[in-house]
């Protein structure tokens, strides 16, 4: 199941917490997509210690699609 | 439940938190000096309660603040590792205390072997703090213009205390400086390329996060912090040249940046996508309106030069500039950097998620806007009491008044974290 947290209209820690919620979830070949206007440090150290591997890219509006996986392995 | 999940090794809270929870009761030394002192003190810059005074407020209450946002900004925002911050804080802050207390107390006290005494604690801890942080700007892989303005403002803080520094040992050893001109260009560094830059490089990040505004439009982002540093050097060229003919063509400029940034953050507050009214946006709008007042103000005083005799005119400006801008951006910040350091430091105990309260209850929305209106009639009192000195001591207790409220909002927080952290290790 894929999951969508579109944190840009929301106030930290709300995307935050969302994702922590939606990653305690997450199955194998899971997808979470967060969308936020900077880049989560905080959480990519969160991710990067936890066996989470993520992809970003930038939309032109200013827009970061941050897709995150569970690292195969 | 993440209980599992592991947190990086950010600082210790402790770390933002010795800065934070001092910084206000130097506001609060401020406002009572103000009061004690009277109405002499507003009477021209050079006095030396004016001299204690910007000091109290730009190194007690702003540095201290903003070195701690630093420790903790670095991390969060850049992804920049501090090499040792507990070790590095543990030594910076308390002698810039010490530092800043000698140097407040020369400049009240006329003494000036004080403000030499104060130079090796001054260059001891920035010293130690600018090489630690720049180590750290320089090494993150990230990139983008907040970064660039904090590479910057790292700078700037080293201009300003060198400056400082020179001024101190010219002022107690008769060294053969121009004094006023060199007071001129420290100044510029300390307000403009140290505070303006971090400040403008901080908003880039955090308004559009907390506030929910549109991001700063890429042109502005880019442009600002370099066209800053150009003007910069460019008023520092009246240390070797004769610039007097000149110097409108770099002031009405620099005025002219401040205000299309303080009208822009207006702009996008104005704009955003979900109206939030909470004090750290209304603190930002104070900081904003309070810096237009300044350009508009500071351009009036160059262009008709009658205006801008009056000694007292550079008091306004700086009344502007410390209370009115900085004084209020930075409380603003703290409102929402130390309820946010409550919640992530709770969430790194391993609790669930449920265990860990709101943000928004780590420190009363009331307290936080009682306090801030008390600050806006601080702000208001000063600006009258310039032209008014009947009022100076009225707006001296105010401000005192206000500043204690905000330790006192900080120390609440603090004590709610301990609470919360005793609670969820005895639930664990
Ligand atoms: C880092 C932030 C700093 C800021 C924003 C700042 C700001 C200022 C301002 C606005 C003035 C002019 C005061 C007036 O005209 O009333 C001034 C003067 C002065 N500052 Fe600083 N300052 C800073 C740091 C320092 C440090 C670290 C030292 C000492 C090591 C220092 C020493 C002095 C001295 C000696 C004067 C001149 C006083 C005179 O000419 O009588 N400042 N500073």
């Amino acid at each position: 199941m894929n999951t969508i947290i579109d944190g840009r209209d929301m106030q930290p820690p709300e995307p935050m917490e969302r994702t922590l919620e939606a990653l305690d979830t997450l199955g194998e070949g899971d997808e979470v997509l967060l969308l936020l206007y900077c880049q989560p440090h905080p959480l990519f150290s969160i991710l990067r210690q936890n066996g989470y591997t993520w992809s970003e890219e930038s939309r032109a509006d200013g827009t970061r699609e941050i897709r995150i996986r569970k690292q195969l392995g | 439940m993440h209980a599992s999940l592991s947190f990086d090794q950010a600082p210790p809270i402790s770390v933002p938190y010795r800065f934070f929870l001092v910084a206000p009761w130097f506001g609060v030394m401020a406002g009572i000096l103000l009061a004690w002192s009277g109405s002499d003190a507003f009477v021209s810059r050079w006095t030396p309660e004016a001299l204690a005074l910007t000091h109290l407020i730009a190194l007690g209450f702003m540095l201290q603040a903003m070195c701690g946002a630093l420790f903790q900004f670095i991390p969060v925002a850049v992804g920049g590792n501090v090499w040792r911050p507990k070790l590095v804080a543990n030594t910076v802050q308390p002698l810039l205390l010490l530092a800043t207390l000698l140097l407040v107390a020369g400049f009240l006290f006329s003494r000036p072997g004080l403000l030499s005494a104060a130079v090796p604690f001054f260059l001891l801890a920035l010293g130690g703090f600018v090489m630690v942080v720049a180590l750290a700007l320089w090494r993150t892989p990230a990139t983008g213009m907040t970064l660039w303005a904090m590479r910057m403002a790292i700078g700037g803080l080293a201009v300003t205390v060198l400056l400082g520094s020179l001024l101190a040992e010219a002022l107690a050893y008769g060294l053969a400086v121009p004094i006023v001109e060199l007071t001129n260009v420290h100044l510029v560094w300390g307000l403009g390329g140290w505070a303006l830059m971090l400040l403008a490089g901080v908003s880039y990040h955090v308004v559009p996060m907390f506030q929910l505004t549109k991001p700063y439009p890429l042109w502005f982002t880019r442009w600002f912090g370099p066209l800053l540093l150009l003007l910069l050097l460019a008023w520092s060229l009246r240390l070797f040249l004769d610039l007097s003919r000149w110097s409108m063509l770099v002031t009405l400029p620099l005025l002219a940046i401040l205000s299309v940034y303080a009208g822009l953050t207006l702009w996008l507050q104005y704009t955003r996508r979900r109206k939030i009214h909470d004090a750290t946006s209304l603190y930002f709008r104070v900081a904003m309106v309070s810096m237009l007042i300044l350009a508009i103000s500071g351009a009036a005083f160059v262009l008709w030069p009658a205006l801008g005799a009056d000694p007292r005119s550079v008091v306004w400006l700086g009344i502007l500039a410390f209370a009115g801008v900085f004084v209020s951006a930075i409380s603003g910040m703290m409102y929402k950097i130390v309820p946010f350091l409550n919640w992530l430091h709770l969430q790194r105990l391993g609790g669930p998620i449920s265990a860990v309260p709101n943000m928004k209850k780590m420190i009363p929305a009331e307290a936080m806007t009682g306090q801030l209106r008390l600050h806006v009639l601080a702000v208001v009192l000063l600006l009258a009491a310039v032209w008014q000195p009947g009022l100076t001591r009225l707006a001296g207790l105010t401000l005192a008044a206000s500043c204690a409220w905000l330790g006192w909002n900080l120390v609440g927080s603090v004590r709610r974290y301990q609470g919360f952290r005793d609670q969820i290790r005895a639930a664990a």
